[in-house]
């Protein structure tokens, strides 16, 4: 008797648990609720940076009350690291991509961070039944995702031919060749290129060295992108002792710091003298690290931004919408943003958004409403970055062409000038 | 089998079980992914699609195999290797290789799928690869061997550490080996070619189709490191792994034997890195770290060496809890607690700690093999079983 009245109860627990759920899932059905996500690395050094996003994000998502157009909005945070590889994982990718398109209220992704894990969840997305699904990056800079570049490329990341990415940042080949053009401005003679062998390192330093070797630079070193430094060498001395015989005015490191940077510029600084002597300049892959930053041997290097730096945003409109932000966000979180991505996730956002708006809220409409038509504009007084904003409908890539070029002073990164390439 | 009557039929009869086991999950698993999961409520759904992603299932699947090549070295012929990712590495860069448009100077399709058709670089149908891959990976499964014949213990690890290390840098700075472009550098190899079934091309969201083909991958190398255990060359390799000094005099050829064993192994590590290779569409030089070989060991180490059925199932627990269960398992914590804790980030205190506990007090692994854990528990008879190679 007794053990009948367990099995009954059992069977009555089990049974509402699933009414539970199921009744929960048709309320979710009930409205209108979207999902946009975020795919970056949470874990390894870029972790500030891009936890710094996901918070200006949901600060954003917050202001504008959660809702666009007819459409709630709701966001989601997706980490593309493994805590074993200590940056992003191209299995992580993969099955981050497959995520994104299995759930089903989601719409558009922001991200990601890694143009190598771009590459991977791109073509996914492509293929997504029932329609492609967008994916707005704020920091892939790798110009082969949307232009010709490496053979193939881009072509072979969209399988079924339309297009579904686009980004807020400014490409590679900019970047290196506003650094170039720099560093011709401020007297430099002779350049010595290094590259941190990766997707990344290695195109903004071709980027550069092209750009040098056309404006009359003396490029030191040989190849199209430089020399490449193994980020698992415990030592460079031996690299710049070679370097320093070749007598260059400054050194160029495309690459992310991540890769061991911290020990290259203690090696730079140990054989070539600070940054008065031999002046060292590195892209993008160098912002937003405080770690970089508090480095005595940093001091006085020059960076370089693809787009205009949050400091610069807010000296060229103080009362736009993206200085508005940063007050907020600091009086939100208790500090600026780190480093200058947080603001061009935002401004990723808002091209989802303006997006979602002009669509039927599915994928498809979204995607469509990115790449056909008028395509997006965000106007200057909305834009977080300070002017307009204008996403090409044919590549999807950002119409501008701004980069800021920093130097770090006294444990910060400081801007300099903005530049905008010739 | 049913020659050797005498032989240990409470195995044969262990084995038929775990055999209608693991096919009768496969099935549960496969329709249930393929009818049901996409047909449940949200709710649900949602739950399955955080906790069992089918994505994490195929993965869990592709280290199986790996895991079970390398059971044959370190389980069966009882030879430490530290250094396994180089064949996956291997493996993947012959998808990479074959199965891409990353050879652009040649024009070569050989049964590719349509879709590859217009492509160039060599096309190879995805089943002809996983025997180029196995095969390849066999030959430097031999090249390794070779030189650690001479070598024990601590000393073949080492060896068999730089392999793995060596390879793996050969593939990163491979970018420009006289002028040619052998493996792209850290950019690596993508996309590479779906695979085709007949009257099918698996695109990326076929996880049923790929997870049918990485199941029947697992049967087939279940179904040969039993033969081979069974037979004289299986008899071979536990002879070398009990006592070295004593097979050799009972005549086993040890040079050959140890061979066969890296052989064996390294085919499936070349057949998983394929497999792999599909699964996350490209080769990427980063992946392939020391840390992939430490995983490996870890998994045939817990499930139980020697055992197939235990190894399968401590590769299907750690790769879970890698790629999905710790970050589900924090998601959960950190919702329910509203605390921030990074749950990922204690995996590998997480793999030391058991593995310690393991060592203390199961150190045969959770399915243990019945000869190997009579020898560590120090039955009183152990000679009843001893495959004697002669």
């Amino acid at each position: 008797m007794k053990k009948s009245f367990r099995v009954v109860s059992a069977i009555a627990a089990a049974a509402m648990v699933t009414t539970a759920l199921v009744a929960g899932a048709t309320a979710s059905n009930a409205a209108t609720v979207l999902t946009i996500s975020s795919d970056l690395p949470l874990q390894g050094s870029s972790f500030d940076s891009n936890d710094s996003t996901n918070k200006a994000i949901q600060l954003y998502l917050k202001q504008i009350g959660n809702k666009v157009g007819k459409y709630a909005i709701k966001f989601k945070v997706y980490d593309n690291a493994t805590a074993a590889k200590g940056g992003w994982d191209d299995a992580k990718c993969a099955a981050n991509a497959q995520a994104h398109v299995a759930n089903k209220s989601e719409v558009a992704v922001m991200g990601t961070y890694n143009s190598g894990c771009a590459k991977i969840i791109v073509p996914i997305l492509n293929q997504a039944p029932g329609g492609a699904m967008t994916m707005v990056s704020d920091a892939n800079t790798n110009p082969g995702l949307t232009k010709v570049w490496n053979p193939g490329e881009p072509d072979i990341y969209y399988p079924k031919g339309i297009r579904n990415y686009a980004r807020v940042c400014t490409t590679d080949d900019i970047q290196g060749s506003a650094a170039a053009q720099f560093a011709k401005s401020i007297g430099i003679k002779s350049v010595y290129v290094l590259n941190d062998t990766q997707t990344y390192g290695q195109g903004v330093a071709q980027a550069f060295t092209t750009e040098a070797k056309k404006i009359g630079l003396n490029v030191l070193s040989s190849g199209s992108y430089g020399e490449g430094w193994d980020s698992k060498q415990s030592s460079y001395e031996a690299l710049f002792t070679k370097i320093a015989a070749l007598k260059p005015d400054m050194l160029y490191i495309g690459g992310i710091f991540d890769n061991n940077g911290g020990q290259l510029v203690k090696d730079k600084f140990k054989v070539l003298g600070d940054n008065t002597a031999v002046k060292m300049m590195a892209p993008d892959g160098f912002t937003g690290y405080p770690d970089f930053n508090k480095m005595p041997e940093a001091d006085g290097a020059y960076l370089s931004f693809a787009g205009l730096s949050t400091e610069l945003l807010l000296k060229n409109a103080p009362n736009g919408a993206g200085a508005k932000f940063v007050k907020a966000y600091k009086a939100a979180y208790g500090k600026d943003p780190i480093g200058s991505y947080p603001i061009y996730g935002v401004a990723a956002v808002q091209v989802i958004l303006a997006a979602i708006a002009k669509s039927d809220g599915t994928r498809k409409g979204v995607t469509n409403a990115i790449f056909s038509g008028s395509g997006i504009t965000i106007p200057a007084n909305q834009s977080v970055l300070g002017k307009a904003l204008v996403i090409s409908t044919l590549s999807g890539d950002t119409l501008a062409k701004d980069i800021t070029i920093e130097v770090v002073k006294g444990g910060e990164e400081t801007t300099l000038r903005a530049w905008t390439v010739k | 089998m049913k020659l050797r009557k005498s032989k240990t039929p409470k195995q044969s009869a262990s084995h038929k079980k775990w055999t209608i086991g693991f096919l009768i999950a496969a099935v549960i698993i496969w329709v249930f992914y393929t009818y049901i999961m996409y047909n449940l409520p949200d709710g649900p759904q949602t739950i399955f699609q955080n906790w069992f992603p089918p994505t994490t299932i195929n993965e869990a699947m592709v280290w199986v195999i790996c895991a079970l090549g390398l059971n044959i070295v370190v389980g069966y012929a009882g030879l430490l290797d530290l250094g396994f990712v180089a064949f996956w590495a291997i493996g993947g860069y012959t998808a990479g290789w074959f199965m891409s448009a990353f050879f652009r100077q040649v024009n070569i399709h050989l049964g590719s799928p349509s879709d590859a058709a217009k492509l160039p670089g060599i096309h190879v149908t995805f089943w002809g690869v996983l025997f180029i891959g196995g095969l390849i990976c066999a030959f430097f499964g031999i090249i390794i061997g070779a030189p650690t014949l001479r070598l024990k213990s601590d000393y073949l690890a080492l060896v068999t550490l730089g392999f793995g290390e060596i390879i793996p840098q050969v593939f990163t700075n491979g970018e420009n080996i006289a002028g040619f472009n052998m493996s792209n550098g850290t950019k690596g190899i993508s996309p590479v070619d779906n695979i085709s079934v007949p009257g099918k091309i698996l695109g990326p969201f076929d996880f049923s189709w790929k997870f049918a083909i990485f199941v029947l991958l697992t049967a087939i190398m279940v179904f040969v490191s039993l033969r081979l255990r069974k037979g004289r060359l299986g008899r071979a390799w536990l002879a070398i792994r009990e006592d070295e000094l004593a097979a050799s005099m009972m005549g086993v050829p040890l040079m050959s034997t140890k061979l066969a064993a890296y052989a064996v192994g390294a085919f499936s590590g070349g057949v998983g890195g394929v497999a792999f290779a599909t699964h996350v569409n490209g080769v990427f030089a980063d992946r392939f770290n020391f840390s992939i070989s430490i995983i490996l060991l870890a998994m045939v180490v817990l499930g139980g060496m020697g055992n197939v059925w235990g190894v399968m199932v401590g590769a299907l627990l750690v790769a879970w809890i890698n790629s999905t269960g710790l970050p589900a398992f924090g998601d959960l914590v950190n919702n329910t607690f509203g605390t921030s804790i990074n749950f990922p980030s204690y995996n590998f205190l997480l793999f030391g700690g058991v593995l310690i506990l393991m060592m203390l007090f199961k150190r045969e692994g959770m399915i243990p093999e019945s000869r190997l854990k009579a020898i560590l528990h120090e039955a009183d008879d152990t000679t009843s079983n001893v495959g004697g190679a002669h």
